[in-house]
């Protein structure tokens, strides 16, 4: 009985099943996801190397635990986030690019035979971004400038998610850091961590608003007339975007540590903005994109 | 009436400068393009002041669909003429006022056809008809300005494979649960005990929020592949669509048992009485007899079930299952209202032809006069 339960299982679900000997390449559906996802399967196809796509797969709880049950072998993630991964986000080895991926490497690999590979060399981390006006004409262009201008009574209104307002080491850090506080008035709190909502708020001046919370790379900050505070302090974990890929499947095809190095080592902040700004704001297609720019860098054949 | 309001004074459409920003709306007489807005304006008046003074419920149909059609067209000429020229970012989104107009001929010529007393035949035509209609509008290019167009233009492969896999998600969870659900209606008819427990158990199932249960099917799903590779490798897992299917087919099952159970106890004892009188075995019976009067009323069930899980599929997206589903959550990710309309709108189609095709099945088998 159990065994024509299983056979019949089995049977319906060889319809949906894939082949174990491809490359599963996964990604998180958000932008930059989709971005860094159909660039690791692009370069991986050209390469004669059999992908199944499942880009855009779903959260990152979603995708880490599609990763960890071997049901994707490779997908781009943040350095920062190891920190919640394996529950130590408070320490300060996040806040150190280099400590934090060395940090993050050596977990996932102790603790889950996860191998990660060479890192971007841009923060995609939590900071406010200022309306281009107000910046301009307050001088803003870091966060101590933000504090400073905020304790001394600026009008400023932020736009962010309910987990950076509460979340120890988002606003409360930045707050302490540089000496300000936002009252209850000053904030527009948002139920999603989306950012292309805070920054539409600040775009259109919902309620007042004139600064939002941004991610480091986001598209859409420049091309709406944002302007990013820099962290001159240091305040915030550094977010380096880096492939992770299932030990097994790297010695299947050890090739693909050397075939991802160049791509990732190319994007740096700027560039992945104005790629997120591509796909976010002009609508293009993440994988017309990523073949685009892979193509522009003689990084596809 | 409602349709002139909407014409006269609801933005027919927006203009928006780039993806993400909200745009400015214009109405229809308030087009820059003049030489098209006020005619077209004036065309729409015209049906609506028609299909509100006609006698002949025919004439209301054909302004009815006049004017839908006129809307239609209108909307892609319109968003033309407004796109400004060289302007690559600047995008094109339907407006309140559309939906409105579009909304008031569609019920107007629904209206019509109830009057008209169509036979289930002639509704399936009609609907084909209508989603024709509006797929060869798209087809010659007339609505590529538009936002929802440009959307679609960047996404043309995937949103074809997204479609298949959502068809997939909506059979594959409808065929198990009339495998499973009308055998256990009929067992529930039969023995009241049964029917008590069932339907209980199968309403609490219904209760739980959908994006819980997607959720909760991920777990064991997952546990069950790592305990058993063969599974495994033969693609049941943890994400994406065997848990999205056994969630979809655990919704199912309420309507189909609580349709089945219903179709079978409004089969008349007396029916049932003659034709055991009549010598019939109880196979005969339950399928020369009992089987094609209780069908009308499972149909209606398996109506339910289509339109309900056409539109339930769309969450699967949340745990890779993909669908239709993935542009609506891609869209809300980017605050790109016209990415998650191209998931909405085919969903929307697809679950009003189901309901088109299976109400007319049903009309059908409900028989007629002999």
């Amino acid at each position: 009985m159990k065994k024509t339960v299983l056979a019949a299982i089995a049977a319906i679900a060889m319809a949906t099943g894939a082949a174990r000997a491809d490359v599963v390449v996964a990604s998180k559906i958000d932008t930059e996801g989709s971005l860094l996802g159909a660039m690791i399967r692009l370069v991986l196809q050209d390469n004669g190397i059999p992908v199944v796509d499942r880009v855009s797969l779903g959260a990152t709880p979603v995708v880490r635990a599609a990763i960890r049950a071997g049901e994707i072998d490779i997908y781009p993630e943040y350095t920062g986030n190891a920190g919640f991964f394996y529950n130590m986000a408070d320490n300060d080895v996040w806040k150190d690019a280099a400590k934090g991926y060395a940090e993050a490497k050596k977990r996932d690999y102790d603790a889950e035979k996860i191998v990660w590979l060479t890192p971007a060399p841009a923060n995609n981390t939590w900071a406010i971004a200022v309306r281009g006006d107000v910046a301009t004409a307050e001088k803003l262009a870091t966060m101590s400038d933000f504090g400073a201008y905020v304790a001394k009574g600026g009008t400023v209104k932020l736009a962010a998610s309910a987990e950076f307002v509460n979340s120890a080491a988002a606003l409360p850090a930045f707050q302490k850091a540089y000496g300000f506080t936002l009252k209850a008035d000053q904030l527009l709190t948002l139920a999603g961590g989306d950012t292309a909502a805070t920054i539409k708020a600040a775009a259109e001046e919902t309620d007042g608003t004139n600064a939002a919370m941004v991610y480091g790379t986001d598209g859409a900050i420049a091309e709406v007339g944002l302007i990013v505070m820099t962290d001159d302090k240091g305040v915030q974990p550094v977010y380096q975007p880096a492939p992770i890929i299932r030990e097994a499947v790297l010695k299947q095809y050890p090739q693909i540590e050397e075939l991802l190095e160049p791509v990732f080592s190319s994007l740096d902040l700027q560039t992945l903005q104005k790629l997120n700004g591509r796909i976010a704001v002009g609508g293009e297609n993440a994988g017309a994109v990523a073949k685009d720019y892979l193509t522009s860098k003689g990084l596809l054949k | 009436m409602a349709a002139l309001v909407a014409v006269a004074f609801a933005p027919f459409l927006a203009l928006q400068p780039n993806r993400i920003v909200s745009g400015e709306g214009f109405t229809l007489p308030g087009l820059p393009a003049a030489w098209l807005g006020l005619p077209l304006a004036t065309l729409l008046a015209a049906c609506a002041v028609a299909a509100a003074f006609a006698h002949h419920a025919a004439l209301q149909a054909l302004a009815g669909a006049a004017g839908a059609l006129a809307a239609l067209l209108g909307a892609g000429l319109a968003a033309t003429a407004l796109l400004p020229a060289g302007a690559t970012l600047a995008r094109v989104s339907l407006g309140s006022g559309f939906w409105l107009v579009t909304g008031a001929f569609g019920l107007i010529l629904a209206d019509a056809l109830v009057k008209l007393r169509g036979g289930p035949l002639v509704r399936i035509v009609l609907a084909f008809a209508a989603v024709g209609a509006v797929l060869a509008v798209l087809a010659a290019g007339l609505w590529d300005d538009l936002s929802i167009m440009r959307e679609y233009a960047a996404n043309r492969d995937s949103f074809w494979q997204q479609g298949a896999r959502h068809l997939v998600l909506v059979g594959g969870s409808l065929a198990p649960a009339l495998l499973l659900g009308i055998p256990l209606g009929y067992l529930c008819h039969r023995h009241a005990a049964a029917r008590g427990a069932v339907l209980a158990v199968l309403s609490v199932v219904q209760t739980v929020p959908s994006i819980a249960m997607f959720g909760l099917m991920m777990a064991p799903l997952a546990a069950l592949a790592a305990a058993y590779p063969a599974l495994g490798a033969a693609g049941i897992r943890g994400i994406g669509l065997t848990p999205a299917l056994l969630a979809l087919f655990l919704y199912s099952l309420l309507p189909v048992v609580a349709n089945t159970v219903a179709g079978f106890a409004a089969v008349p004892p007396a029916v049932v009485e003659a034709a055991r009188g009549m010598g019939m075995g109880s196979l005969r019976r339950l399928a020369g007899v009992e089987w094609p009067l209780a069908f009308p009323v499972i149909v209606t069930g398996v109506r339910i079930v289509l339109v309900q899980n056409i539109g339930l599929a769309a969450v699967a997206a949340l745990i890779g299952a993909g669908g239709f589903g993935t542009f609506v959550f891609r869209g809300m990710g980017q605050t790109a209202m016209d990415l998650v309309l191209l998931g909405a709108v085919p969903i929307v189609i697809l679950a009003f032809f189901a309901a088109v095709v299976l109400d007319a099945i049903a009309g059908r088998a409900q028989g007629r006069p002999a």
